[in-house]
């Protein structure tokens, strides 16, 4: 009991400030491995931005998505040059704040995409991982525990792990060398995460409303950014207590504020709500069926029109509903919930590419100590390695040689889906699990004291 | 007195003679002139596509075959063919489509002229072909341009049904439409006569609502039988032909252009030992007896020769043309092909670029704002850090 006190007390010492004292030890002791990576990681994307591949990536369907292409973006902006609103015609669904953003750099194109996506990213993911408490857990451990907890050394290399898995993660690369704005998205979304782990209200609510002005499925962080800062200021999650609902009715309102803000300004750049439609509408009803590897494509290809409505509604329902029974079940592990959120997003969206399924597999390394309760790990990567090799090959297969079908793309867009899903359910089940022995102990015995095992049900 | 006995019985035998030749003679060109079509079309249609309707194709092109043969050109056939067996990637004998099994007779040579190919066939551009109303922009190898001088052959092989052809496995002419079709034809005398024949399930019930005059039809199977294919061939796997067809080409095969052989002949073409099925006719529209109507004159394009004796004089001169007179006042120089338009001043100049700026309110608007949410976080005390 006291070897398990002493490190209760070494946890429990991560307080605020010297939490933060900490931090800053740990960056600058590992500055020169992030410098490295940094080279590296930038070196291959130059080398990839040169030759001859970079077309050949930027057409690739699971790449890019009408959403995101950087073609679509550039023909946007011709468009502008000539007087013509962007978003008449179906080729430009970005943001207006991306008008404003990409007008000043598109000639630099190259350099923007590989300087700020990526390396935000990476920069905000590194302080995130450093600045994630567990102390916040509970303090009631068994003796036994010891080894699930995890001392700082482990903790150490966390954020470096994070970055590289990042980095030099080939989803990323090739979507960073596309030039596909889903880069930015991702950023943003990374410094939301890194906002909130901060602490600072006003930031993460801004950061959110952009996140979710960029593609509305954010929206879906709404809650576990509200958990987590009721759990940091230790307001009870209470239905009948004024303090939640003041809290909440708080951060709702630097929400949706800043969303009616950003919402607002856009309508004064271009002079006409013509985005709305174009970009939220686009997202909403899905009207361009160009394969990806989502899973909408095919099921709205095949459909009669009049059960068209229908069957949108539910798969944009599917995206929103895992919210509400996870934030249940999760309501004491906001981070958690917040990986399990992008996890959901980057499945189930109705544009996916590459670069959002990248986004929530860097946040794997964080929760490296769930390792020994993951049940299917091995099958999951054989799974979506497999189907990231067959997809450039059952598409030549189908586009080009003619003698595959639809049917062998939408296979593997099935497969790798349900391996994202597997990998998440996996996660998911290895936490609870933690969680479980962490209240009644590692070695479970039954009351006859036999060893016990643990069933899901 | 005998020598002119011998004369007189000579006249009288040659008399004898031309008198019956002439008889004769009048009863063959009886025969020349009374069908009273002067040219002759073929409308040979296979509805089914894939690699197992191939004995679809091999019907058509059977019968494609020996119409060319029996002398009606590429130009007044119109051939339709869903699909192609002779290229299609399943076929172990490319560029061959065989009718008989051991790879004995191809069909499909070396000059076939297929007008309506794929997915071209369809129940709109069938009903178009034979009614005449196509966009004017139809080639004239697409089109039937018959007048009411022409006998027509029609044939349709396919998968069909009680009253109804299937088209391409997605749509279907029902009897009726096809009735209608040729009482079309009929009212703008798009035909003189009309062989109609088809081999499909239950092909008699296509012929039995048509209601114009001069129709003759043909099918392989009645109302509630189905007609059978006839061989399979194990090198190319599928079965090569139907039985009706495949009867039918072989009678077609005795043909020549100057056979004598009459409809009725084609009525027996494969009876029900043969064929399982019965085959039908439908004789009561046609004005002829059926029994006088000789193939050729649908399956072969007889000329009709009409020997003269006049003489017609072809040197008499050609008259030069009218010079147009008062046409030298306006002289106009002459251009050479660049110059003939005022290109300057059509094509307008390009206007330079303007460069799109994003509005000044918006940029004020949002950098405040950013700057805002800056000294909000921050505070402002961080100010004396920054400078």
């Amino acid at each position: 009991k006291t070897v398990c006190d002493l490190n209760l007390s070494s946890v429990l010492m991560n307080s605020n400030l010297v939490h933060r004292a900490d931090s800053f030890f740990l960056a600058t002791k590992m500055a020169a491995p992030l410098t490295l990576l940094l080279i590296v990681a930038v070196t291959i994307r130059a080398v990839l931005f040169r030759s001859s591949w970079a077309e050949l990536i930027s057409e690739r369907v699971e790449v890019v998505s009408p959403l995101n292409a950087w073609k679509r973006v550039v023909e946007g902006l011709a468009l502008l040059d000539l007087g013509v609103s962007p978003y008449s015609g179906d080729v430009f669904h970005e943001t207006p704040f991306m008008i404003y953003l990409f007008h000043f750099v598109v000639d630099y194109a190259e350099i923007v995409f590989m300087v700020s996506p990526d390396l935000v990213f990476c920069l905000s993911r590194f302080l995130t991982s450093l600045k994630q408490k567990y102390a916040l857990e509970s303090d009631r451990y068994p003796a036994d525990c010891l080894e699930l907890l995890r001392s700082p050394k482990e903790m150490f290399y966390i954020p470096l792990k994070v970055a590289m898995f990042y980095l030099l993660n080939p989803f990323t690369i090739l979507s960073c060398v596309a030039k596909s704005t889903c880069g930015l998205n991702n950023a943003i979304i990374a410094l939301f995460i890194l906002c909130t782990l901060k602490g600072s209200a006003l930031l993460s609510g801004i950061l959110l409303a952009l996140a979710t002005y960029q593609s509305i499925y954010p929206l879906t962080l709404f809650a576990p950014a509200l958990l987590f800062f009721l759990q940091r200021l230790y307001i009870p999650v209470n239905l009948r207590r004024s303090s939640f609902w003041f809290f909440t009715l708080q951060y709702a309102f630097i929400y949706v504020g800043s969303l009616v803000v950003i919402t607002g300004l856009s309508f004064f750049l271009l002079g006409s709500w013509d985005f709305i439609p174009s970009v939220y509408g686009f997202i909403f009803s899905v009207p361009d069926l160009t394969p990806n590897i989502g899973l909408f494509w095919y099921f709205f290809a095949e459909m009669f029109e009049h059960f068209r409505l229908f069957f949108i509604c539910v798969f944009q329902i599917n995206v929103f509903f895992y919210t509400i029974p996870l934030s249940i079940k999760l309501k004491e592990h906001p981070v958690f919930l917040i990986f399990m959120q992008i996890a959901i997003i980057s499945i189930f969206k109705s544009y996916p590419t590459v670069g959002d399924v990248a986004l929530y597999m860097a946040f794997l390394p964080a929760w490296s100590h769930l390792y020994r309760f993951l049940r299917n790990i091995f099958l999951v990567s054989c799974v979506l390695l497999a189907c990231s090799a067959l997809f450039p090959v059952l598409w030549h297969l189908w586009i080009y040689a003619g003698s595959a079908n639809s049917n062998f793309y939408y296979a593997i867009t099935l497969l790798f889906n349900f391996g994202q899903i597997l990998l998440v359910s996996d996660y998911f089940y290895a936490y609870l699990r933690r969680e479980h022995h962490l209240t009644h102990g590692l070695y479970l015995k039954k009351k006859d004291g036999t060893e016990a095992t643990l069933v899901l049900k | 007195m005998s020598h002119d006995l011998l004369q007189m019985h000579l006249k009288a035998v040659i008399s004898c003679l031309v008198i019956v030749l002439y008889k004769v003679h009048t009863t063959k060109a009886g025969q020349f002139f009374s069908s009273g079509h002067t040219n002759n079309w073929a409308v040979l249609v296979c509805t089914s596509r894939f690699w197992f309707n191939y004995r679809h194709v091999a019907n058509t092109l059977s019968v494609y075959r020996s119409v060319k043969r029996l002398g009606i050109p590429d130009s007044h056939i119109v051939l339709m063919l869903a699909d192609d067996m002779a290229c299609n990637y399943r076929n172990p004998k490319p560029a061959t489509v065989f009718s008989h099994k051991n790879m004995e007779l191809n069909v499909y040579g070396d000059d076939v002229e297929v007008d309506y190919r794929g997915y071209e066939v369809t129940v709109e551009n069938f009903l178009r072909v034979l009614t005449g109303r196509l966009p004017p922009s139809t080639p004239r190898s697409k089109r039937l341009l018959s007048d009411d001088r022409s006998n027509i052959l029609i044939y349709l092989t396919g998968h069909g049904g009680n009253g109804f052809l299937k088209f391409q496995d997605s749509e279907e002419i029902s009897n009726m439409e096809l009735a209608d079709a040729f009482e079309q034809m009929w009212q703008k005398r798009r035909y003189n006569e009309l062989l109609f024949i088809i081999d499909t399930c239950q092909g008699a019930s296509m012929y039995e609502r048509f209601y114009s005059p001069n129709l003759m039809a043909l099918a392989s199977s009645q109302v509630g039988e189905d007609s059978l294919s006839h061989q399979p061939d194990l090198g190319i796997g599928v079965h090569l032909m139907d039985k009706y067809t495949f009867y039918l080409l072989e009678f077609l095969e005795e043909v020549h252009p100057a056979s004598q052989a009459n409809m009725n002949d084609l009525f027996k073409v494969c009876p029900q030992s043969q064929c399982v099925s019965t085959p039908g006719h439908r004789t009561d529209l046609f004005q002829r007896d059926p029994g006088s109507v000789l193939i050729t004159d649908f399956f072969g394009s007889v000329r009709k020769v009409e020997i003269t004796k006049d003489t017609i004089n072809l040197t008499s001169p050609v008259e030069p043309p009218i010079k147009r007179s008062g046409s030298s006042d306006i002289q106009i120089e002459s251009l050479t092909y660049v110059d003939q338009l005022p290109v300057a001043e059509i094509i307008h100049q390009k206007p330079k670029q303007k460069d799109w700026h994003p509005p000044d309110g918006f940029i004020l608007g949002l950098w405040t704002l950013i700057l805002l949410v800056f000294f909000q976080t921050y505070g402002i005390k961080h100010l004396k850090h920054i400078f």
